[in-house]
């Protein structure tokens, strides 16, 4: 079954390529032993960029290549990188301009599940809307889209790749591709996970942690709760795949200092200050953490949702609702979990590593190796 | 009614097995995943629609025991479509009730010996769509006929609890165990049994044990029926201390025998603060052939529990063969084999029997069922109909029983949860030639209260 080649015309398109483009058809070959946990629920992969080896190795290509930016110097993976959950260790991540971005690099894993809202802010609503972003971006990777086409048609290789995913070159093409290999980023074997396949048992203290994380504290029930779950209830996945849900004020700053966020993309006021609960898987290795990158270690993002929550008008109240205790001095906001509460929920994250994605050589850089990547990839896809 | 008679049914021998099934009461990983992802109704998450049902294969017709992915949404085009199927050929006997633990893993009680439980393997293909990549028969030291499961945490530790209504081997006469497991790597924890051919006389007993229920470190088990139907017929209940995991009591639930047996309790559903703050701490219990509804009252102060009264008499309301209980947030329903109703109470006026609404008319052997939303939103409610997946005498079915043919519609109807109006129905035997074991909704059970 697998190697059944379906054969499609490529209807002409546009092509921008200088040289024209070459009738080539299509090789759509199924990606084989695909395999994705029940329970991450449906997901849908656009009909016209349906997942098949010759795009997702084409995707692997693209974005390790610094051929993307303007200098050739940058890549995708210079801000994503696998060992760190293709997150990229700065504070804020910093592009062909050397000019430090706005925005702490996001992991990239999981991303068939969830968001319809991509970026802290959610201001792209696919990712093959967002693949253009930050290659046009004068500051990450600065590139001029006719130029790189250009360039990827002369290239020795990337003709023939693309002939055979998409047809053409094309920007839609890039970004198509990109997006398919991105898809294929499924992180499915962190300790949790096999816990919850029940291949093996947290040890006490993740499973106090695991508690905690899960539960939504009631003082007067005696139920002790840390409530990430109730903002984070997708956070072995990308996030949400409805709407505008999973964008909240996490409490980080007073009403005067809060940034855009989501309102950015919707103009509306209430949205100020709201972004995007991120996945929460292997965040072990993704610090620093939050949308800044203030915090270096999951201890102070601890310490921030035990007693560091700032007041504004657009604060989450499943923030200012949970408490630990059955009353707080006036006006403070806080979990009032002990000490080892919070180590306990540490330990949990510390459950959601997965190394066998950060090693994975199916999603690691092509170009390191002396094989053929595309055969690599389609090897390895599943 | 006279005409419900047990003779005959043992020429059926083992397989013959009551259905009554249940689930979990906690949210499972899964539940709250569909959950986060039907937040609005704009994007709705298509599968809550879909139905996971054992289909067991009839011998007259040629069919093979399987489990099937069905689309259950009167509003789709595709209402009634196996939308995939895990045909499995090794076992003469079908799987008989669905759960999802609370981590969201799959689990399947057995009628065939030689897989009393399974867990089944759920994953999902490249298109986004679930499949079933196999079944895994678990050890269960010789427990047989499997019925249903709970998982419930006792002093910290929680366990999945099976009750196997065929004990450590159905050729005994007066079987019957709780089979208790480690619910992370289905190893067998202990297996508690108290046959009173073994026990001192008046001793507390188990047998054909069924329906089970927790409340703190107090579990309850029913008496139901030899899975051989003829052997043996149940009237009381246990009650297990999960300290020590040891029967401690029973307690007689019977009244009128109106068709002569003994009551033989089927499910039992231990309200408690969890189902609803409002309601007083008692056991409700459904007894299949006294067609009634009793509760136990219970006293949390000193663990005791009272004299059980009858809440619900299907004699003198036109209905038999109550089964199973199945609470939302705010109702408990009830399915009746005869005529095929279900009827619901508010939850907080519990254990007294409040109606909330117009009953849910459904077919012959209502039995199990589950909720969801159309794509237009509409909430709806489906039940499937089957006392006992067997066959008919109309085509030669070596398994024909009159009883049993009688509560047997194999379908699948669907009807609006706030009207009752009946939306569509699905017929198993008529289109897939299979009857229709078990139902539970594949993504989110989209009930919160079974056991
Ligand atoms: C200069 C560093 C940099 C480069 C180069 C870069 N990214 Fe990013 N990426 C970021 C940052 C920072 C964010 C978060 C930005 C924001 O929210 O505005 C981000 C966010 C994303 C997201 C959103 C993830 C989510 O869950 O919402 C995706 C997808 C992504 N990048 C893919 C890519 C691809 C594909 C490329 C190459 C074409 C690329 N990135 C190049 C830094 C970079
Ligand atoms: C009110 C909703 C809410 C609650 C409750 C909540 N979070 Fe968050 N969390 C967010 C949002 C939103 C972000 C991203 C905020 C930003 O960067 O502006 C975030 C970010 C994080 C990050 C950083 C992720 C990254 O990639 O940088 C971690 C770690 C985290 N949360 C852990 C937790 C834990 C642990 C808890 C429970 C103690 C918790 N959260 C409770 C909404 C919430």
């Amino acid at each position: 079954m697998f190697r059944t080649l379906v054969t499609t015309t490529s209807v002409a398109g546009i092509c921008i390529g200088l040289f024209g483009c070459k009738q080539e058809p299509l090789t759509a070959t199924p990606l084989k032993d695909f395999e994705a946990p029940f329970v991450f629920g449906h997901f849908q992969v656009p009909a016209d960029n349906a997942l098949t080896v010759e795009r997702v190795a084409l995707g692997r290509l693209l974005f390790y290549d610094p051929i993307l930016s303007k200098n050739n110097q940058v890549s995708c993976a210079s801000c994503h990188q696998q060992a760190r959950a293709f997150a990229d260790g700065k504070h804020t991540s910093v592009g062909v301009s050397g000019k430090p971005l706005a925005f702490n690099s996001m992991s990239l894993v999981n991303l068939l599940w969830g968001p319809q809202h991509f970026f802290w802010d959610g201001r792209a609503k696919s990712l093959e809307a967002q693949a253009l972003v930050p290659i046009q971006h004068p500051d990450e990777m600065g590139q001029d889209l006719d130029i790189l086409v250009k360039e990827l048609s002369t290239h020795a290789e990337y003709p023939s790749l693309f002939a055979a995913a998409y047809g053409d070159i094309s920007p839609q093409h890039i970004a198509a591709a990109l997006a398919s290999f991105q898809r294929t980023l499924i992180s499915a074997n962190s300790r949790y996970d096999q816990y919850l396949r029940g291949e093996i048992t947290l040890t006490d203290q993740e499973e106090l942690g695991r508690k905690l994380f899960m539960a939504h504290p009631d003082a007067k029930a005696s139920q002790r709760g840390g409530n990430c779950i109730d903002c984070h209830s997708q956070f072995v996945t990308a996030g949400f795949s409805t709407r505008l849900d999973g964008f909240s004020n996490n409490g980080l700053d007073v009403e005067a200092d809060l940034k855009p966020g989501l309102a950015a993309v919707t103009g509306k006021p209430e949205h100020r200050g709201l972004f995007k609960v991120p996945s929460l898987r292997n965040i072990a290795v993704t610090a620093p953490y939050m949308h800044d990158g203030r915090f270096a270690t999951l201890a102070q993002v601890l310490a921030h949702y035990n007693s560091g929550i700032e007041p504004s008008t657009t604060l989450s109240p499943l923030i200012v609702e949970a408490n630990n205790q059955v009353s707080d001095t006036a006006g403070a906001i806080s979990l009032n979990l002990s000490e080892s509460e919070q180590q306990a929920i540490i330990a949990f994250l510390h459950t959601l590593t997965d190394t066998d994605f950060l090693t994975n050589p199916a999603f690691s850089d092509p170009f390191n190796r002396a094989q053929d990547a595309t055969a690599q990839v389609s090897k390895d896809a599943r | 009614m006279k005409n419900i008679t047990v003779i005959g049914i043992w020429v059926l021998g083992l397989s013959v097995m009551l259905s009554t099934g249940c689930s979990n009461d906690k949210k499972t990983e899964v539940q709250k995943t569909a959950e986060k992802q039907t937040a609005e109704p704009a994007s709705r998450n298509q599968e809550e629609s879909q139905g996971i049902v054992l289909l067991r294969g009839l011998p007259t017709l040629g069919t093979q025991h399987s489990i099937a992915i069905v689309e259950l949404d009167p509003e789709s085009q595709k209402f009634g479509d196996i939308l995939h199927e895990f045909v499995y050929e090794d076992f003469e006997h079908p799987l008989h009730h669905l759960y999802y633990s609370p981590n969201g893993r799959l689990y399947a009680t057995g009628l065939d010996p030689a897989c009393s439980l399974a867990e089944i393997g759920l994953h999902r293909d490249a298109s986004g769509s679930p499949a079933i990549k196999g079944m895994q028969c678990l050890d269960t030291q010789g427990q047989q006929v499997g019925e249903d499961i709970m998982w419930h945490t006792v002093n910290g530790k929680q366990y999945m609890f099976v009750t196997f209504m065929g004990g450590t081997g159905v050729s005994q006469a007066d079987g019957g165990s709780i089979g208790v497991f480690e619910p992370q790597t289905n190893a067998v924890v202990k297996v508690i049994e108290a046959r009173r051919s073994e026990i001192p006389e008046g001793a507390p007993y188990i047998m054909y044990p069924h329906g089970i229920s927790a409340y703190g470190d107090r579990m309850v088990v029913s008496s139901t029926i030899h899975p051989d139907l003829a052997t043996g017929v149940g009237n009381a209940l246990t009650i297990i201390d999960l300290n020590n995991f040891t029967p401690i009591q029973n307690i007689t639930i019977e009244d009128a025998k109106p068709v002569g047996f003994p009551s033989s309790p089927v499910e039992v559903l231990f309200v408690r603060p969890e189902i609803s703050k409002l309601a007083k701490p008692s056991v409700l219990v459904n007894t299949m052939f006294g067609f009634e509804t009793w509760q136990v009252p219970y006293n949390e102060a000193d663990k005791s529990f009272g004299n059980p009264v009858k809440v619900y008499d299907g004699v003198s309301s036109g209905t038999g063969v109550p089964l199973e209980f199945y609470g939302t947030e705010t109702e408990l329903f009830i399915s009746h084999a005869l005529p095929g109703v279900v009827k619901r109470y508010k939850l907080d006026s519990l254990p007294e029997l409040v109606s909330s609404g117009p009953d849910i008319q459904a077919e012959a052997g209502a039995h199990h069922m589950i909720f969801y939303p159309t794509q237009s939103g509409r909430k709806v409610i489906a039940v499937q109909n089957n006392l006992l997946n067997l066959g008919n005498a109309a085509d030669g079915d070596p398994t024909d029983v009159d009883f049993i043919a009688k509560v047997n519609d194999h379908s699948i109807t669907v009807s609006d949860l706030m009207t009752g109006e009946r939306l569509a129905a699905v017929n198993f035997k008529q289109r897939y030639k299979k009857g229709v074991e078990n139902v539970e909704a594949l993504f989110g059970s989209g009930f919160v209260h079974h056991h």
